[in-house]
């Protein structure tokens, strides 16, 4: 899937060019070029925001009990994108670096998060919850109006590429720093399989079993935070994977033990987000399909599915 | 041993005053009204609710400043009802039950896996290992959690209402189960139940939810009068 979606492309690459550009590097040959600088990270970046966006909503489902949580609905996403849009939108210097732009969606993806785990304190309904996510996203959504509304030209259209969600902004020598936050992210998911685990009986039961919750749920937040923030600040709001995903592993895998259930949503992830991409390149030459739109077009149906197996 | 020394439970205005010790090497039946405190008691002892006066000490130390950890190594708890949860298989839901003994990663080792195998077959539920939780029958999840209370190896099991949804052989098969293994694993397993004449055939010793003065009685030799004039004051009048 990797190679193919390498392959694939507006420019022609052939395998031979792969090849020749691992072991003869050639900074004037063309195709050796766009394999380093365009394809390489596309590539990576397909991977690393599937496998976050669908690691980050295994955890939310699980923190919150919820199979229909994700931290898209529940405004964690909005978190990362309010931040994103005060950057693009108003210019503050800071924010225009990388780092600055990683700790500003962090930021705000630790805030909300946050702030639908102490909703979550005092709602017991998954309905209501998901609600009160819907809510503080369209709130978000209005200052982000508001912001867009106030704004130049110019930043107003590097803002609402950013939203279309994009795999291909992400330059080479930014790949490091993601790569590291992701990574970070994966193994500290992969550490907290044991209490996931318990957390499936509900919060009564796994304290009852020696889990110590309040940690657990800050562990949780941060890690989600880390994943959807890094990859909100450099790919743009993705929908649906962290919902779908989680869902579609849980079916593949029939199971119900993390171990299985991270490592499994990291690869189908992966593959889903490859496997988008290499579709939007294909379709490219004819015409520009969003990422975002495209997650949507296939994320939303098969919830609605999902909902509707639930209740037969 | 755990000790209810004058405690009063409840969530702001007391509910039940408690005073008595539950010793090892026992099996309990509390028996009451619905609504008379007893899920709020057992709610207080496995420290999910606090105490409005009282401590309740396990061997001398008191509940509350235990860790979650520690006290998950010393007792288990079996909710009334568990829905079940979907690609959640018997296995893995009894495996969650080794939760305190499992290293960071939670691995289960080969000791874990023992207990699993051992406390499924005790209750003649080996067949369930690889059955979905949610194509169980409500009875089935009942032996279910106790498996995995059983799997948890603590010498205090505290059930609320374990026998609900079984049926009649059931019912009893699993009462004598428990006697039999709070006597020969010297455990203490304390539970509420409303069928009261199985556990008076057993002879268990009882809790009895007054209904009069809100307290519980400890008998070791209750009968049905007995239990009927203490609990189930007006049923008696009638």
């Amino acid at each position: 899937m990797m190679i193919v979606h390498v392959l694939s492309g507006q420019i022609p690459l052939n395998f031979s060019d792969i090849v020749s550009a691992f072991n003869t590097y050639d900074a004037t040959n063309t195709n050796h070029v766009i394999f380093f600088e365009f394809r390489i990270p596309r590539m990576t970046m397909a991977i690393l925001s599937g496998s976050s966006l669908a690691i980050s909503g295994m955890l939310m489902q699980t923190l919150f009990n919820n199979p229909l949580a994700g931290p898209y609905v529940l405004g964690i996403n909005s978190g990362a994108s309010l931040i994103v849009a005060l950057t693009l939108l108003t210019g503050i210097p800071f924010f225009a670096t990388d780092f600055g732009l990683i700790s500003g969606a962090l930021v705000g993806a630790l805030l909300f998060g946050s702030i639908i785990l102490i909703f979550s304190f005092y709602i017991r309904s998954h309905i209501s919850l998901l609600l009160i996510g819907l809510m503080i996203s369209s709130f978000v959504g209005a200052i982000i109006t508001t912001l867009e509304s106030m704004s130049a030209a110019e930043q107003l259209k590097s803002f609402t590429f950013w939203s279309f969600g994009s795999l291909q902004q992400t330059t080479l020598n930014q790949l490091p720093l993601i790569i590291t936050g992701c990574f970070i992210g994966f193994l500290g998911s992969l550490l907290l399989s044991k209490p996931l685990n318990a957390m499936v009986l509900g919060e009564t039961s796994a304290k009852s079993l020696g889990i110590h919750i309040r940690s657990f749920r800050i562990w949780v937040i941060a890690i989600t935070a880390l994943l959807t923030g890094t990859i909100t600040a450099f790919c743009g709001p993705i929908a649906f994977v962290g919902l779908a995903i989680p869902n579609l592993t849980r079916m593949i895998f029939q199971t119900q033990n993390h171990k299985y259930l991270l490592l499994g949503n990291l690869l189908i992830g992966g593959i889903f987000m490859l496997t988008c991409d290499t579709i939007i390149q294909l379709v490219e030459p004819y015409f520009v399909l969003p990422i975002n739109a495209f997650t949507s077009l296939i994320g939303a149906p098969f919830v609605v599915y999902i909902v509707l197996k639930k209740l037969i | 041993m755990i000790s209810l020394n004058s405690i009063d439970v409840g969530y702001k205005t007391p509910l039940l005053s408690v005073n008595l010790s539950l010793e090892l090497g026992n099996l309990y039946a509390l028996v009451g009204k619905n609504g008379s405190g007893k899920t709020t008691l057992l709610q207080s002892i496995i420290g999910a609710i606090p105490t409005i006066n009282g401590e309740i000490l396990l061997d001398e130390k008191s509940i509350r400043a235990m860790t979650n950890l520690e006290r998950a190594k010393q007792i288990a708890f079996v909710e009334t009802k568990f829905m079940g949860i979907s690609y959640l298989t018997g296995f893995e839901y009894v495996a969650i039950g080794r939760t305190p003994y499992t290293n960071a990663l939670g691995r289960l080792s080969e000791i874990d896996k023992i207990q699993i195998a051992t406390s499924l077959e005790i209750l003649n539920i080996s067949y369930f290992s690889d059955k979905f939780t949610t194509q169980m029958s409500d009875g089935e999840r009942q032996l279910l959690q106790i498996a995995r209370a059983l799997a948890q190896e603590t010498p205090y099991i505290l059930m609320d209402e374990p026998t609900a949804f079984l049926d009649y052989s059931n019912k009893r098969n699993l009462i004598e189960k428990l006697q039999e293994i709070a006597q020969v694993q010297q455990k203490c397993i304390l539970l509420s139940c409303h069928d009261i004449e199985i556990c008076l055939e057993n002879k268990l010793p009882f809790l009895i939810v007054s209904e009069k003065d809100k307290r519980i009685e400890l008998r070791a030799n209750a009968s049905k009068e007995d239990i009927l004039n203490l609990a189930f004051p007006n049923l008696v009048k009638n």
